[in-house]
């Protein structure tokens, strides 16, 4: 029972982490109708930043998360703004085609500028743990889980009550009377899709506190992101946190009970499986 | 007479291509069959995803199936090379058959990435299968005839590109157009799309295991990373964009000039290879969306304005 209980918790603190990572898959998806295939790249920068602010400046990687953050907007915002804007109203297909190519270029000239090797980022608290009605935790992987968890419920708070949110949801649901009434897309799509870097960013700085990285972690990322973003569906964040609870639970029981090198079987099976039955999402409204 | 000339062009290379191995040097016969089988797959990938408009991005799935049928029946049970790789093009289609049916259903991004995860799924599947080696694979019987593996590569590729010729003018290629243009508007027009999806779909996935079935007994190897590689999504898609998704030859000259220009870079630093692929992949999507074909049928007439066209046709 307890190594039941050990497994959950291990689930759904992976799942926090997981559904830091689908939001702003989900949210750029949902706002800009892009795949944004180069996502996982994107995490993968974020957890470079943290690990290079950990090596050369010693910077706590929780510390590290803000400028985590801030690096990745900026380079999303100039991704939007400057190339992406240019093809934004192409077919859906050369979007994700596009995004493709950057995920490509992004994780090439990491491996040329980064090396191929594994990196850590190994702070003096990472062995701690705690023990609580008999399961063991992590200390970083608590504190990951609640990092997720605060930023998915800001980025909430930002869509549903600040002005810059109502244009970003105004753009999401009629782009011509957004712009009607005074909103730039241009900068709208930039923004959100800097956000959604930024989230990238944190998910990246938060994936080098709890795992390894390469260059080459981009990719799984990607696909896990989006299959969360399926089964949670893209109107609400809070649905992306069901569905990264579910996954990261649904990986755990994987690998204890059928053996660890299922886990991604049983993912993209479930994907796939999801997608076929409802395409709108496990609690997407049904139309 | 500007025709003639290119037919003869045409023909001149389609007689000189079978010959090349008597006269040129191994390292170009080897980067030559490599070339025909990336074609190969970028000519498939162009009946589902150039006529039908179904873009599958994980086509390496059945280039996978292909080379691990061609592996299992000769390994594990002793059967020669022409039964095995008809046994993996066999699989593949039974693959595409049992799989197409659920998934065809899907469009646009959700059909993209549920062939992708479809990869990595069977990717993990066959990493757990002990007839197929785990995850150390199989090794195949030696064959060193560079020449006969250079002759198999083009005839597929042949085969392949008389398929899409043959798309290109029937009644079946007119509805895999139509399909492409307008599902909902074929279905009406009496088009059985769920019969032609899948039908498109079981042809790219026989070709692309075929070209897997003849890379792996000519590499002699085989192993779940390197038989799913996504980067072979990767370049057979915009092998087959860039040259011009749609068209019978298109997806030839984008294969050749890309593959061409990758070994080039290849020879200094691997990565920048790719590193090359995923910049044509943005600068064509933003200033040649339709491929090298539409650029020479509309460059004559228009000239530069041509890229402009296109940014301002797609831009915010």
């Amino acid at each position: 029972m307890s190594l039941f209980l050990q497994i959950i918790a291990n689930g759904i603190l992976l799942g926090g982490l997981y559904a830091l990572m689908a939001l702003g898959l989900a949210l750029v998806w949902g706002v800009l109708n892009i795949v944004n295939l180069a996502h996982g790249a994107f995490i993968m920068l974020g957890a470079y930043v943290a690990f290079y602010l950990f090596t050369l400046l010693h910077l706590d990687p929780f510390a590290a998360l803000p400028l985590c953050m801030a690096s990745l907007f900026v380079f999303g915002y100039c991704l939007q703004r400057y190339v992406l804007n240019l093809i934004v109203r192409a077919p859906m297909f050369n979007t994700l085609l596009i995004t493709f190519g950057f995920d490509v270029v992004l994780t090439y000239l990491a491996q040329i500028t980064f090396s191929a090797d594994f990196r850590v980022v190994n702070p003096s608290y990472a062995g701690a743990n705690f023990t609580l009605f008999g399961v063991t935790l992590p200390l970083v992987r608590v504190l990951a889980f609640a990092m997720a968890l605060a930023l998915t419920l800001a980025v909430w708070l930002i869509l549903a009550r600040t002005p810059v949110g109502r244009a970003v949801r105004a753009c999401a649901q009629n782009l011509l009377a957004a712009r009607l009434y005074g909103v730039d897309p241009r900068t709208v799509y930039g923004l959100t899709f800097g956000l959604g870097a930024a989230l990238a960013g944190a998910a990246g700085d938060l994936y080098a506190v709890v795992s390894q990285i390469n260059p080459y972690i981009g990719d799984p990322l990607t696909a896990k992101s989006f299959a969360i973003s399926i089964i949670g569906g893209l109107e609400n964040p809070l649905g992306v946190v069901v569905g990264g609870l579910f996954l990261g639970i649904l990986e755990s029981l994987t690998s204890l009970y059928v053996g660890s090198t299922y886990t991604d079987v049983v993912s993209f099976g479930v994907l796939v499986l999801v997608l076929i039955a409802r395409p709108q999402g496990l609690l997407g409204k049904t139309t | 007479m500007k025709r003639a000339i290119a037919w003869l062009a045409l023909s001149a290379t389609v007689v000189m291509l079978p010959l090349v191995p008597w006269i040129a040097p191994p390292a170009l016969i080897q980067f030559g069959t490599t070339t025909l089988l990336i074609a190969t797959l970028a000519q498939a990938w162009n009946i589902i995803g150039g006529y039908t408009g179904y873009a599958s991005f994980g086509n390496s799935v059945f280039y996978g199936i292909g080379g691990y049928g061609t592996a299992i029946a000769m390994v594990q049970f002793d059967l020669p090379f022409g039964v095995g790789i008809l046994l993996g093009g066999a699989l593949a289609v039974l693959f595409a058959l049992l799989l197409g049916l659920p998934v065809l259903r899907l469009r646009g991004h959700y059909f993209a990435i549920a062939t992708l995860a479809l990869a990595e799924a069977m990717a993990g599947v066959v990493s757990n299968l002990d007839i197929a080696g785990r995850n150390i694979g199989l090794i195949l019987p030696l064959r060193k005839d560079d020449v006969l593996f250079y002759e198999l590569s083009l005839a597929l590729l042949a085969l392949a590109t008389l398929i899409v010729y043959w798309i290109s003018r029937s009644r079946f290629g007119f509805g895999l157009i139509a399909i492409r243009e307008d599902e909902d508007a074929a279905a009406v027009m009496g088009v059985n799309t769920t019969l032609f999806k899948s039908l498109a779909f079981m042809l790219a996935g026989f070709l692309s295991a075929l070209a897997g079935g003849v890379h792996a007994y000519w590499i002699t190897f085989i192993d779940p990373v390197s038989a799913f590689d996504i980067t072979l999504n990767v370049m057979m898609i915009i092998m087959a964009i860039f040259g011009g998704a749609g068209t019978v030859l298109g997806p030839l000259v984008g294969a050749v000039l890309l593959a061409s220009i990758s070994e080039v870079l290849a020879t200094e630093i691997s990565a920048m290879a790719s590193l090359f692929f995923g910049l044509v992949i943005v600068v064509a999507v933003i200033f040649m969306p339709r491929g090298l074909a539409d650029l020479a049928r509309r460059f004559r007439s228009l000239g530069w304005r041509y890229f402009r066209e296109n940014l301002r046709l797609h831009r915010l």
